[in-house]
């Protein structure tokens, strides 16, 4: 190499015709273009966040009251006369006596409180136990089923209020508001004030709502998600069950067996178009297939839990391959090179590397799947009154149930806005599941990460 | 590299270990390799040297049938190993890596630890009948590859902690332990320092005891160091294959003189 100049020859170069101490107008401009896309991403951002602090918060602000619930704390008589004349205490005999026969004791309680309580009102008895939820006496009757020795006693019971009183003690009902109601008046709102000073009434911590089943639409009060929870539940262990093997099977298939031919690309776009269809769309898929035709249990949460894996699949496919793409190919060579089979090297190298993916991909799809309520519009897993629990495994399945967010929806869709109240709770239960699932996934991610 | 020794190199070749006789490889439409025949000796050390996608790397995979995992590569012609033609039917591409190893110009332990990724291999082939077979045939390919005194007290740890010159010799005990005749290595010193590949040098030198190695490489001075037979491919055709000595001093084609010398690749 001999392009250099003699030594000492190096030329001296002219001063820049420009100092780079001041910027010049085209930089200037750059400059201010970056700023600006800056704040456009930054703005962008802030509103997002804006809308997601809104949002959380009107969901917390109008789904806690769901949480909590106005008791009235009444000594109750057990009156043997009324319940068990014969003395027996045999629950069979004292299942004899209906509700109605507890509504008398109720109404004599609450008649004895209000009177030793010092209470003015020019309301009767009878009218009193507006006051108390329509689901009350029957509370009693269970409790005293369950353990027939408190017949004789005087019991005190923690009876729901009626929603409309619950509604006034969160402040979701005023006086105003009651003047063209025909369940209350505010006359019992009077009572209920004086009542709440003299410590029978109060607010307390409702487990109930999480655990409990729906109710009609005259007891909001003693509407749960519960059972809901369970046909949920049910329907995910069907949706893992099967989109799961499923899923990573046809995927391991796709992305490193299948031949790479007209007909599996028409299968990989596929695939990708199945991931929008509209999920309304893969209910009445379920109707038709599941229910009309295979004659299926309808409102089943093994016909929801069908319908949903249709619609994760196609997500759980598209995230495994994804992670079995990101296997580098080096992994493969090198099983191949020592003589391992695909299989081996797909099952043994490639596959656990992916795993963090795969499960990912799957909690992700899972929890899409548990938030949504369109299929099950159509398989009447809405609309039915989730009142009793299921009695095993089995039933679990195979029973009429509903599933949160169709909880949700039914809730919402009520007139009384007790209900109202009860779907944002709802939502605040099922958020906090989805949560717990992405953060599921956020871990399983970091506990199985690998280099390679 | 020492010239003066070319000559005196001994090439005492055992005998045929791969005939390889008018191969050709498709790739799609493009024609990757133009009849290639080559015998390559039994026990001593061939390089293959060449300009970048010249072929050499096509033809290498093609030994040990590794071109099967790309679906357009298509192989015609004739590759015998101990006269029994690879490509034949019956033969089950696995089986055949067994025999004919490999290792890559990247090195690509498995994410696992040191002592799994060398007993991957002759668990899978099933050649230790018992875990004290296994540590015996770990130790002993890890002996091998000249990594047992840098690794015998951290077999547990995962192999891609190594640094990339011992990675590359735990990739090469990994080959070994399963007790191939053929090693076939893919420019396995381009991602090495120059210490490291004067370890893997070495360690080539030692294997044709045992091996018939069959290297690719960018460096001339790498094929004249550790070869015995050297072919030169330019453009998808041999173009010289011979003794390595006569190929660095003594090229009949212009075109390998050309490349030995720096004017053209």
């Amino acid at each position: 190499m001999t392009d250099l100049p003699a030594a000492g020859a190096i030329p001296v170069t002219p001063s820049p015709s420009r100092s780079i101490l001041e910027t010049d107008a085209r930089t200037r401009a750059r400059n201010r273009a970056e700023a600006r896309f800056r704040a456009y991403g930054l703005g962008a951002l802030l509103v997002g966040l804006i809308f997601l602090v809104l949002l959380l918060g009107s969901i917390l602000w109008n789904g806690m009251g769901a949480f909590t619930q106005t008791q009235v704390t009444l000594p109750i008589e057990l009156l043997e006369s009324e319940l068990d004349p014969e003395g027996t205490r045999d629950p069979a005999v004292i299942g004899e006596v209906s509700t109605f026969g507890y509504n008398d004791l109720i109404e004599a309680s609450l008649a004895r409180v209000v009177a030793d309580a010092g209470v003015q009102t020019e309301l009767d008895a009878g009218d009193l136990t507006d006051i108390l939820s329509s689901g009350a006496a029957a509370q009693l009757r269970e409790a005293v089923l369950a353990d027939p020795s408190l017949v004789g006693q005087t019991v005190t019971f923690d009876l729901l209020a009626a929603s409309r009183v619950d509604g006034y003690v969160k402040g979701r009902v005023t006086r105003e508001s009651l003047a063209d109601d025909r369940n209350l008046s505010p006359v019992h709102l009077d009572v209920v004030d004086q009542l709440r000073d003299a410590g029978f009434v109060s607010r307390g911590l409702n487990l109930d709502f999480i655990t409990g089943a729906d109710a009609s639409e005259k007891r909001p009060e003693e509407a749960g998600i519960g059972v809901a929870m369970i046909g949920s539940f049910y329907m995910m262990l069907v949706v893992l069950g099967l989109s799961l093997p499923l899923g990573v099977a046809a995927s391991i298939y796709l992305e490193e067996f299948a031949p790479k031919n007209r007909l599996t690309d028409l299968i990989e776009v596929n695939i990708a178009n199945l991931a929008a269809v509209p999920s309304i769309v893969y209910g009445i898929l379920g109707l038709a297939v599941f229910i009309q035709f295979a004659h299926l249990p309808q409102s089943a949460p093994l016909v929801g839990g069908l319908v949903l894996t249709l619609l994760t699949l196609p997500t759980i496919i598209i995230a495994t391959r994804a992670s079995l793409k990101a296997v580098p190919p080096s992994i493969r060579d090198a099983a191949l090179g020592v003589g391992a089979s695909k299989m081996q090297a797909v099952f043994h190298h490639v596959l656990p590397l992916a795993v963090p993916g795969i499960m990912t991909g799957t909690i992700i799809g899972m929890a899409h799947a548990l938030g949504e309520t369109a299929p099950l519009l159509l398989i009447g897993m809405v609309g039915f009154v989730a009142s009793n629990y299921p009695g095993g495994v089995v039933e679990g399945f195979t029973s009429p149930n509903s599933a949160m967010p169709a909880q949700i929806y039914e809730w919402a869709k009520r007139a009384d806005p007790a209900f109202y109240e009860r779907a944002w709770g709802g939502i605040i239960v099922l958020l906090v599941f989805l949560l717990l699932m992405n953060l599921a996934a956020v871990l399983v991610r970091r506990r199985f990460e690998r280099r390679w | 590299m020492n010239d003066m020794r070319l000559f005196e190199r001994a090439a005492a070749v055992d005998g045929v270990k791969i005939r390889a006789q008018g191969v050709n490889v498709h790739y799609g439409a493009a024609h990757a390799l133009k009849d290639v025949s080559v015998d390559i000796g039994d026990r001593l050390v061939t390089a293959f040297i060449g300009p970048s996608g010249c072929g050499k790397s096509t033809f290498l995979r093609c030994l040990n049938r590794m071109n099967d995992t790309i679906p357009a590569a298509r192989v015609t012609g004739t590759i015998a190993l101990d006269g029994q033609d690879i490509y034949d039917r019956r033969v089950d591409p696995v089986q055949l890596r067994a025999k004919v190893g490999m290792v890559f110009q990247k090195p690509n332990p498995f994410p696992k630890s040191i002592y799994d990724n060398v007993a991957y291999g002759p668990k899978i082939h099933g050649l230790a009948k018992n875990r004290a077979e296994l540590d015996e045939i770990v130790e002993k390919a890890l002996r091998r590859a000249a990594l047992w005194t840098e690794a015998k007290d951290r077999l547990q740890s995962p192999g891609t902690g190594l640094s990339g010159g011992q990675q590359q010799r735990l990739c090469i005990a990994r080959a070994i332990a399963t007790e191939p005749e053929v090693l076939l290595m893919d420019e396995p010193c381009s991602a090495l320092d120059p210490i490291a590949t004067a370890q893997v040098e070495e360690l080539i030198d030692e294997l044709k005891q045992n091996y018939s190695v069959v290297i690719v490489t960018h460096s001339m001075q790498q094929a004249a160091r550790v070869s015995q037979r050297t072919a030169f491919f330019h453009l998808g055709n041999l173009v010289e294959y011979g003794e390595t000595g006569q190929i660095f001093t003594n090229p009949s084609d212009p075109r390998t003189e050309s490349y030995i010398s720096g004017r053209i690749g």
